[in-house]
């Protein structure tokens, strides 16, 4: 298990902020083996933060971060893998001749980095391009090459800052693929993005951060369950003034007119609703993740 | 160490296949070669002023047609020694047996004296004794060529290291710059990067040294100017890479340290500045060593470093060093270079990381 406990990180203050900024304000959350845990927040909010002192890039000024019960050294995160914020790749460098490099840097043999890059090279549809520069493939194809440099050692655990970001909708479902695959084999993820309905589809859980600190975490289904439940009744050319006393906003589109309720008795609602008039419509809602989103940082 | 052995093998890797390295070298090799056959290329002064003493004058004329030739004569060796050192003549010959030269006689000449000497003698009996060569100047039978090699040695070590040092802090910044870096971190230590990539592109600047040294020795045997050099290249060929190493590491090491603190390629120049400063300083001073080898300030300037890395293996060449200089200015080289790694190894550590506006070094120091 991973463990992220009380992480705490100011970053010293600027001319235009003299008292220093707050980056992480106490962010604590758990990641199990094989779980994709999806981060989201604000720009801001302390995500890339969080992951950079996970890979051991920046010292946070408190807190720990635990892997299998220990305290992570430089020589756990060598069997991490890691993709940052902005890409890094040698732009210069042939595509297999970099993967097989990260390979060999994080103490893979030249046998066995060789055949790991050939696998991913073949598994992310690359196989072509291996004898290429980096700078002559395609932003997708850049961010498939970004994450083969991640998987190249068979990492433990994967560390990913917004992998989905620019990409088409294919190039996303191959990186998914190969993340889930992962994933099922044991392997804890952590992933950032701004794709709501991605992170939704993909994670087990999810952390919400805002400000530094972590507003709401569980999986999504834990989320929307906390989630005060909102009724909604469509009701057909109902008798005007049907909805006085009734809790709840009603907004009318022709004439249909639609009850948003979030307390009050349910059947209470509903007898009235069918009294005014024909009822089409009559359920809770179930919150979407950015709807939870939006609650969350708010 | 094995993480450094990587890093170094990708430096070599990546730039020994590119255009500018392969072009880079057959350029210079080819500008070495020119260099050694020069003097056989452009040949001597072709007017020559010649005194005589108790003597014929010998027909050179005929031996070398398109040389002018002016003869003036001397009543004795005394006045003709003085004419020789004011340089009023090129030689003097003197009751047709001796040439007197200030230093050593140019080359082109000697052999016309003593081929005519011999034609010219050649119906009389017994054996022809060739003409005795005296110079009656300060012993200067190597000064051109040492001053020749000098002047090659300043350039050549100057281009390389400054090219080398560049790419050293090009490097950096690309790695920080596309965040590069914080993958590479997370599997080889900042010392080990550091190091890999300042050996690796020294490994390559050593390559192109070491191809300049063999081309232009090798020419210089095949054109004949090898003939001139003074005793002891060997020890002369051996300081110049040992300078090289320790000035391209004194100097890499400082410029991973300034490129570190900027994440941009633009702000590389700029960040660079105090360095390429020093450097030229010390291009200068080695310049000037060539023309006065032996004055106080190239004594002073080939002790201290980093000068000395410059000016040192160019004075070695351009004159005889005591021992004990170069062994105290080697010494307190190798200090310098100590000192500067782990200054710029501790800089290069705590700032390769912070991405965005410039690094201050001041901040970077005051760091815990």
């Amino acid at each position: 298990m991973l463990e992220i406990s009380e992480l705490r990180k100011r970053f010293a203050g600027g001319p235009d902020a003299p008292g220093g900024k707050v980056a992480l304000d106490g962010i604590t959350f758990a990641v199990r083996p094989g779980e994709m845990f999806g981060f989201v927040g604000a720009n801001g909010a302390g995500k890339t933060t969080t992951m950079r002192i996970v890979m051991g890039v920046l010292q946070p000024d408190g807190g720990s971060v635990h892997w299998q019960g220990k305290a992570v050294e430089y020589a756990d995160r060598r069997r991490f893998g890691y993709m940052p914020e902005e890409r890094g790749l040698y732009q210069k460098m042939r595509v297999a001749e970099q993967i097989e490099y990260f390979g060999r840097l994080h103490g893979m043999d030249a046998a066995a980095a060789r055949k790991a890059c050939d696998d991913l090279l073949e598994r992310l549809g690359l196989t072509e391009r291996r004898g290429d520069a980096v700078e002559a493939l395609s932003l997708g194809n850049q961010q498939r090459v970004q994450l083969a440099v991640a998987l190249v050692h068979d990492p433990e655990v994967l560390v990913l800052d917004e992998p989905f970001s620019g990409l088409d909708p294919i190039a996303v479902d191959a990186l998914a693929t190969a993340l889930q695959e992962r994933c099922r084999g044991g392997v804890p993820v952590i992933f950032s993005s701004h794709q709501l309905e991605l992170v939704e589809r993909l994670c087990d859980s999810v952390g919400i951060v805002s400000a530094g600190r972590m507003v709401a975490s569980g999986t999504v289904g834990d989320l929307r369950a906390a989630e005060a439940r909102t009724l909604r009744v469509v009701v057909r050319d109902p008798l005007p003034g049907w909805a006085d006393g009734l809790p709840g906003e009603v907004t009318v589109t022709g004439d249909r007119h639609v009850l948003l309720a979030s307390e009050g008795d349910d059947q209470e609602i509903l007898r009235r609703a069918m009294k005014a008039g024909h009822v089409e419509h009559f359920g809770t809602e179930q919150p979407s993740l950015t709807e939870i989103f939006k609650e969350a940082v708010a | 160490m094995n993480g450094v052995l990587l890093v170094a093998k990708r430096e070599i890797a990546t730039h020994i296949r590119t255009k500018a390295f392969v072009i880079g070298l057959l350029i210079t090799a080819a500008l070495v070669a020119a260099v050694a056959f020069a003097p056989k290329i452009m040949g001597g002064p072709e007017e020559y002023t010649i005194g005589t003493v108790n003597s014929q004058r010998l027909p050179l004329e005929q031996a070398a047609p398109e040389a002018k030739f002016e003869w003036r004569s001397y009543p004795d060796e005394a006045t003709a020694k003085k004419a020789v050192l004011d340089g009023d003549v090129d030689a003097a010959l003197v009751g047709g047996t001796k040439v007197l030269t200030d230093g050593e006689v140019d080359s082109q000449l000697g052999v016309l004296l003593q081929s005519t000497n011999r034609e010219v003698k050649l119906g009389a009996a017994g054996n022809i004794p060739p003409l005795q060569m005296v110079s009656v100047g300060a012993d200067t039978r190597y000064q051109a060529a040492r001053t020749g090699m000098a002047v090659v040695l300043v350039i050549v070590l100057f281009m390389l290291i400054i090219g080398q040092v560049m790419m050293v802090a090009m490097g950096v910044v690309e790695e920080k710059g596309s965040r590069i870096v914080e993958i590479l971190l997370t599997s080889v230590r900042p010392w080990q990067l550091l190091a890999g990539k300042i050996i690796g592109l020294g490994a390559l600047g050593l390559i192109n040294l070491v191809t300049i040294l063999v081309v232009g020795v090798t020419a210089s045997i095949v054109s004949g100017v090898a003939g001139d050099f003074p005793p002891g290249m060997p020890g002369i060929v051996a300081g110049v890479l040992l300078w090289f190493v320790l000035g391209y590491a004194f100097f890499a090491t400082l410029a991973a340290a300034f490129a570190s603190l900027v994440s941009r390629q633009e702000e590389v120049g700029n960040v660079m500045s105090p360095l390429t400063m020093l450097m030229m300083v010390t291009y200068f001073g080695a310049f000037f060593t060539t023309t006065d080898p032996t004055g106080t300030l190239a004594e002073v300037a080939s002790l201290v470093p980093p000068f000395s890395s410059m000016v040192m293996p160019v004075r070695m060449a351009a004159a005889e060093v005591p021992l004990w200089q170069i062994g105290l200015s080697t010494a307190l080289m190798v200090l310098a270079v100590v000192g500067v790694l782990s200054f710029g190894a501790k800089v290069y550590q705590r700032a390769v990381l912070r991405t965005g506006a410039r690094v201050r070094l001041g901040d970077v120091l005051r760091a815990k």
